[in-house]
């Protein structure tokens, strides 16, 4: 990812772009477990304030037809997704007594922006 | 979705409808074992079925997948043919046992060609070229083509058997579950993640894992239970279990409670995957879903025993599947089946679904191998099951009948 932009309106969102867009869930889940508390929930606290906004863009476009920067403004929601249960479940990265996730390999992934119809 | 009244909270009941079960507790040898374990792969495993992909993974001629079955140590190669059919072979090349197809999935342009020396066979298994022929001192082309594995399709999964001559038809094996759970849109949900983890305990324990809701209100506080308390169903009841023969439903029941903050934009934002109003199903619900016909109804637990379930809800569903490896090692494999999303927002709604039901299953693995080691070490030889975990007396009263059958077998043979 070197292109940092996000589709107009979201340029208060581009900072995260460098370090929370990942290429896939596996990384998604790799990025929660091995950021602290404090940056995630910074994250999760900038995101959630904008995510209708974002949402409100998403579908306005089909999966498959994405500019790079609704590419990255998608990851990012995806993103959101990944660390939901850190911050509103857990106060933590890690499921709380869980078995340990890390254990756990992905071995079919539903592609972030491809198109599924 | 559910915001009606709060329904009454089901009653004690559902063990005294299977009389023949028991109320007793339960002798926990058959969860650890070994000699228990291997005569179950016998009596058990070796007559089953397996699960292993959707016709939708391979959609045109040519278009194939490879799977492994862990429990057996058989690879297998689907595919479609020239005519549109599904074949599945040993994925096994005749020239020296190499796999013929190394990759996990992709489209052949009509041959696999093996990455040893070559070899090549047909989508329809056939031999077709031996590479350098004439160094060969007569191989007959026609006896050494790929060896069929029994296949069957139901609904649009792909099963196979590992034996042979297989003990059951796939349909007899399904039995009165399959029938009553055909027609539900199965292939509508045709995006999937799937993840593995090695698990060190006895696959009846993957399957107890979700099979019982007395827990939800204890091991998933923030997660699960919300929605649950909201029913006020404080002690985590079913609607009903519904046993069919080897296999059982578990019906769960509850109503929306106020969903997290992220939950809100998946569900009210972005079209989550998995809230498809009951009011506007685009299909007819099949008897064995929601049997007992509920408005509260939220989720069923569909069992195939011995080794597949699905947790169902009317709009996405979820596999759990187990490939024992040993009295205390198993294979946990998901796949989380979703519907195609159009536009970008509702790929963020099957995100939030993976990743809820991920980590909700880490919360109810976390009790595995600590069971395991409990029953290893010998310090719990009973277990005892409340009415509401019905699903688990059924397995173990299952697991001990087929066990008896087969000595009685063994004796008479
Ligand atoms: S093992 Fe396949 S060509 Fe030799
Ligand atoms: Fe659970």
């Amino acid at each position: 990812m070197t292109d940092h932009s996000l589709p107009e309106g979201f340029a208060d969102l581009e900072r995260f772009v460098p370090e929370w867009v990942q290429p896939d869930a596996e990384h998604r889940l790799a990025k929660r477990l091995s950021t602290d508390m404090d940056a995630i929930k910074a994250f999760y606290g900038a995101m959630l304030a904008r995510g209708e906004a974002a949402l409100a863009w998403l579908r306005g476009h089909e999966l498959g037809t994405l500019p790079p920067e609704g590419e990255n403004l998608l990851r990012l929601m995806l993103m959101l997704a990944e660390v939901a249960p850190a911050v509103e479940w857990y106060n933590d990265q890690r499921v709380y007594d869980g078995f340990p996730v890390e254990r756990l390999r992905y071995i079919h992934q539903i592609s972030d922006t491809a198109a599924q119809v | 979705m559910n915001e009606m009244a709060k329904p009454p909270v089901p009653g004690i009941g559902i063990t005294a409808k299977y009389p023949e079960i028991g109320t007793g507790p339960c002798d926990t040898a058959i969860y650890h074992e070994p000699e228990i374990y291997e005569k179950e792969m016998a009596a058990i495993f070796r007559r089953s079925w397996y699960m292993i992909g959707r016709v939708e993974q391979i959609p045109k001629s040519g278009d194939f997948f490879t799977y492994y079955l862990p429990t057996f140590r058989l690879e297998v190669l689907v595919c479609r043919d020239r005519h549109g059919e599904v074949n599945a072979f040993h994925n096994v090349c005749t020239h020296r046992g190499n796999v013929v197809e190394h990759r996990r999935e992709g489209h052949s342009s009509g041959l696999f060609v093996c990455r040893f020396h070559g070899w090549s066979f047909d989508l329809e298994g056939n031999l077709a070229k031996i590479r350098d022929e004439e160094g060969f001192f007569g191989v007959d082309k026609a006896c050494n083509g790929l060896k069929p594995i029994p296949m069957g399709i139901w609904e649009g999964f792909i099963w196979v058997c590992p034996e042979d001559e297989p003990y059951q038809s796939l349909e007899d094996f399904l039995g009165d579950q399959g029938r009553d759970t055909a027609g539900y849109p199965w292939g509508a949900c045709s995006q999937f993640y799937q993840t593995e983890a090695e698990v060190n305990c006895n696959w009846k324990l993957v399957n107890d894992s979700p099979a019982e809701v007395y827990h939800i209100p204890v091991l998933h506080p923030k997660s699960a239970a919300p929605t649950m308390m909201a029913s006020g169903n404080v002690m985590g009841r079913l609607l009903d279990t519904r046993v069919r023969g080897n296999h059982r439903t578990n019906s769960h029941y509850s109503v929306l409670g106020e969903p997290k903050p992220v939950q809100k934009l998946a569900y009210f934002h972005a079209a989550a995957a998995q809230n498809v109003v009951q009011e506007q199903l685009d299909y007819e619900m099949p008897v064995g879903i929601n049997p007992t016909r509920s408005p509260f109804w939220t989720v069923d637990l569909i069992m195939f025993f011995p080794t597949i379930a699905f947790t169902l809800s009317a709009g996405m569903y979820t596999a759990h599947q187990v490939w024992p490896l040993g009295p205390n090692k198993s294979i946990y494999q998901q796949r989380v089946f979703v519907r195609p999303a159009r536009t970008a927002a509702e790929r963020f709604g099957q995100e939030n679904t993976m990743v809820e039901f991920r980590d909700i299953v880490m919360e109810d693995f976390s009790t595995l191998e600590r069971i395991q080691r409990a029953l290893d070490s010998g310090q719990i030889k009973q277990f005892h099951y409340h009415d509401h975990e019905m699903a688990l007396r059924h397995q173990h009263h299952v697991v001990t009948r087929i066990l008896a059958d087969y000595d009685r077998e063994q004796a008479a043979a």
